[in-house]
């Protein structure tokens, strides 16, 4: 039965392959047709431009899971291979299984995108075609080689242990490499259309295709949708543990996805935390493209997304700090540090005020009066990039410092030099905090091309300052004294909330930046190459966005819940047969060498 | 009643979402429109009517206000309040338009001193302004104190070659055949009554098509055909007088033929 289920999965996973394996044995009649075709069709009752941008949304929201959560489940394969614990295999295949079940709705959702595009968008499609055909057989054959893999990765779970889990871990390595080739293939796509290359004046490839993929937003791209999958795969891991952590019916469930939720919540935060500078880089590019488009994007008619922006991000700080905070309620000897916790609120919930301030308001004549100016004379200074700069960087050291003392809550040093590496650690956090501030406030006294360069000495501050924390803490720290074992699966209820406002908001925020993404282009399919003349080349206003984010958002978890329910279902009845639904008994048992 | 986790667990997913959809929803809503093309080519316009069309431009389609202010220091690019004046003195030998016409066209030739050179040409895509753009534009810049001076024939008749952004893909190639279509405008369709075009017709009543498929998109053409209101009407012409007809009274390879003889006429 269970080999049925293999190859109808298998089926549903190549499907998108095979479309497109059509469409390219179509192309030379679609090429001799294409000046009979029309530019565009309506689809029934939503419109083209909605229909594409809600499945566009969804696939990407799926990919980006079944992407991002094989990163960091080969990792903890790897620990739980290394260290023999079993429980670090349990959860990896945890992890897996959850991507799998999502494997199969990624790939029908990319046949639909595909098929939108030729049916709806068939100028454009064919115009894509031109310059990227030679990108589609590459892709179709990565996909056959992800899909084969990732099955075999996750059906040779019991099959490949023992002497033979290197090969198994080979695998897992193996789809992470497919999974992460296919991402950078379809980025090329995308980020012509943002900032074309290698063509000439006409929109026609000049030379080889490899000019057309490597434009300037592609590696800023990969980088930031490979960091942000891991992010978005973590907080779905963990809203999925949540979910079963508060449906518990024992103290050992309870345990286990107390455990799991602070795992998938860990790898978010670890991978959150080096996000923004991904953004730095990609928006560098922007404005190294095409300063227009920059200044469109930070300035123009999109300035107002950028607000909400920082306040979903000052959420996902708040949210991962607090969840760490409660977290270390249910570890003997974190009363030590519990002290720290309110100055680093007021400092998270200060930056989250300034990051969130707008440079200009809506104002009446009077209030402008009232104010002197369109600015306002206060709070009109925090709303400049050099005090939003200023606060991220200090919100990303903060929350560094929650996970710090969080990591060291029930361990005490036994080095002897250990007194001399906290201060050292101090110290870095101290001068990168300070550094920071400097060029924050330099940065309002020198022209907006020189406040450009001090974001990279701020990130790099910040940067710096957690490689040195990190190098001291982790021999400082190997074979410390425990003040006791983690009490898994007695944390606060609410802290699952938590995980739950995470996931949630990192899903509607990857809706958003998607959003920003595509709109910085305007009325052009390809920026300054091909216009987009459709009725629908209007790019909407935020509230419009935000309405048609917030129902795909709803769509997306309501069907992981479905597939993941799917999942549980066939897993009923054969868990005494099978390795891994027999999860380890974590209660109260923490390994010390954590 | 104990409520189950599957519903507090989504009543509370909903109300967060729904107070960002909510907050989304309660700032300012600007949408971006795509611009519109404008053509003054033929037509009478007045200096008045070209600085009213050019000054719209600026803070349209020319996407000149980005950076430029008009009485403000901005951080990226200079002030241009009084440019009028001031562009006749500020490159030895160069007018007032020609130094206009250059910063808009070649905008890297002179970059003020203290001023990045971030501009692009206003005539290639993205910003893709057409010869009457251009035109229209470098009135308005000469009207801020100084005396508007430049005529279509200034404008270089290159300018805006590129500006449609149709690419190679987007090129129409249409299958009508170029004769039909120009017996169809001395005939059928009778656009000769109102229209020049070349050789064919002599009526100064709509503007002269003489050298249409230079100035405008093969898609402003076709959609001008069948949309004559909604494409809007050429400056210094009345509204309202091509009728909205032909979409009814054409049939498909007739509109197809007079589209292929339009786009004849460079």
């Amino acid at each position: 039965m269970r080999d049925f289920r293999v190859v109808r999965q298998a089926g549903w996973a190549l499907l998108p392959v095979a479309t497109l394996l059509l469409a390219m044995a179509a192309l030379p009649a679609d090429a001799q047709e294409a000046a009979k075709e029309p530019a565009y069709r309506a689809f029934p009752l939503l419109g083209s431009r909605l229909a594409v941008w809600a499945i566009a949304q969804l696939h990407l929201n799926f990919a980006a899971f079944i992407l991002g959560v094989p990163i960091f489940a080969v990792i903890i394969e790897i620990i739980g291979w290394r260290t023999a614990q079993e429980r670090y295999d349990w959860l990896s295949h945890q992890f897996v299984k959850l991507t799998f079940a999502a494997f199969s709705t990624t790939a029908l959702l990319g046949s639909f995108l595909l098929f939108l595009f030729v049916a709806y968008y068939p100028r454009f499609w064919m115009y894509m075609t031109s310059i990227f055909f030679p990108t589609y057989g590459i892709y179709a054959l990565l996909f056959f080689a992800e899909t084969f893999t990732v099955y075999l990765w996750y059906y040779g779970w019991d099959w490949l242990s023992g002497p033979r889990k290197w090969i198994h871990v080979g695998l897992g390595v193996l789809s992470n490499l497919f999974g992460t080739a296919i991402l950078l293939v379809a980025n090329s796509w995308v980020t012509f259309m943002m900032s074309p290359a290698g063509i000439d004046e006409s929109g026609a490839l000049k030379g080889s295709v490899w000019a057309a993929i490597n434009n300037y937003t592609w590696m800023p791209i990969n980088i930031h949708r490979l960091i942000a999958n891991i992010v978005f795969g973590g907080t779905i891991a963990a809203a999925y543990a949540a979910f079963r952590f508060l449906g518990a019916t024992s103290d050992e469930e309870r345990a286990r996805y107390d455990w799991m939720g602070y795992v998938g919540n860990f790898v978010a935060l670890s991978a959150f935390i080096v996000l923004p500078f991904a953004g730095y880089y990609l928006g560098r590019e922007v404005y190294a493209f095409n300063q227009t488009m920059g200044i469109t994007m930070m300035g123009g008619f999109m300035s107002w997304l950028w607000i909400i922006q920082a306040i979903l991000i000052g959420i996902l700080f708040l949210g991962s700090n607090y969840y760490l905070w409660l977290g270390m309620e249910r570890i003997p000897g974190s009363e030590r540090y519990r002290k720290y916790v309110p100055p680093m609120l007021i400092i998270l919930t200060l930056g989250f005020l300034i990051w969130a301030t707008p440079r200009t308001l809506v104002v009446t004549m009077d209030e402008v009066r009232a104010m002197g100016g369109t600015h306002h004379p206060v709070i009109g200074v925090f709303g400049v990039m050099s005090a939003k700069n200023t606060v991220v960087n200090l919100m990303i050291l903060t929350t560094f410092l929650s996970y710090v003392l969080y990591r060291r809550a029930n361990r005490v040093s036994t080095r002897s030099w250990a007194g001399t590496g906290m201060a050292v650690q101090w110290a870095a956090m101290g001068i990168a905090a300070a550094i920071v501030t400097y060029y924050g406030v330099k940065g309002y006294f020198v022209e907006s091309i020189v406040r450009i360069g001090y974001s990279v000495y701020q990130v790099e501050a910040v940067l710096g300052a957690i490689v040195v924390v990190m190098a001291i803490d982790i021999p400082m720290f190997r074979g410390a004294r425990s003040t006791g074992a983690i009490r898994w699966g007695t944390i606060a209820p609410r802290s699952q909330y938590v995980l739950i406002l995470l996931a949630v908001t990192f899903t509607w925020l990857m809706g958003l930046m998607g959003f920003a993404r595509s709109g910085i282009r305007q009325h052009w399919h390809v920026y300054g190459v091909m216009r987009d003349n459709s009725v629908d080349a209007v790019t909407p206003a935020l509230g419009y966005a935000a309405n048609v984010i917030t129902i795909v958002t709803i769509v997306f978890f309501a069907l992981v819940t479905f597939i993941f329910w799917l999942g549980g279902l066939g897993e009923r009845g054969q868990a005494a047969g099978h390795a891994h639904a027999a999860a380890p008994v974590l209660a109260g048992g923490s390994n010390p060498r954590r | 009643m104990r409520v189950p986790v599957g519903v507090r667990v989504g009543v509370f997913a909903l109300i967060v979402m729904g107070g960002y959809t909510y907050f989304a929803n309660s700032i300012p809503q600007i949408e971006s429109k795509p611009p519109q093309e404008l053509s003054l080519e033929g037509g009478n316009v007045t200096p008045a009517q070209l600085v009213k069309a050019g000054e719209e431009i600026f803070h349209t389609k020319g996407s000149c206000e980005i950076c430029h202010r008009i009485g403000q220091k901005g951080t990226r690019a200079p002030d241009l309040a009084g440019i009028g004046a001031r562009a006749g003195k500020t490159k030895p030998g160069m007018s007032a338009k020609q130094y206009i016409l250059e910063s808009l066209l070649q905008p890297g030739a002179y970059v003020v001193e203290g001023y990045p050179n971030i501009m692009p040409q206003v005539d290639k895509p993205p910003i893709g302004l057409n010869r009457s753009e251009v035109w229209a534009l470098t009135a308005f810049l000469e009207s801020l104190g100084g005396t508007v001076d430049v005529t279509l024939n200034d404008i270089p008749p290159t300018v805006g070659a590129a500006a449609a952004g149709g690419g190679a893909a987007a090129e129409v190639k249409l299958p009508g055949d170029p004769k039909a279509g120009e017996a169809i405008f001395a005939g059928k369709a009778g656009c000769i009554a109102c229209h020049k075009a070349g050789k064919v017709g002599a009526s100064p009543v709509g503007p002269d098509l003489s050298h249409i498929a230079k100035i405008q998109t093969s898609e402003y053409i076709m959609k001008k055909i069948l949309d004559p209101v909604g494409s809007g009407t050429v400056a210094g012409y009345p509204k309202g007088v091509m009728p909205p007809i032909f979409g009814q009274t054409l049939t498909a390879k007739e509109y197809v033929d007079l589209v292929a003889f339009l786009l004849t006429l460079k």
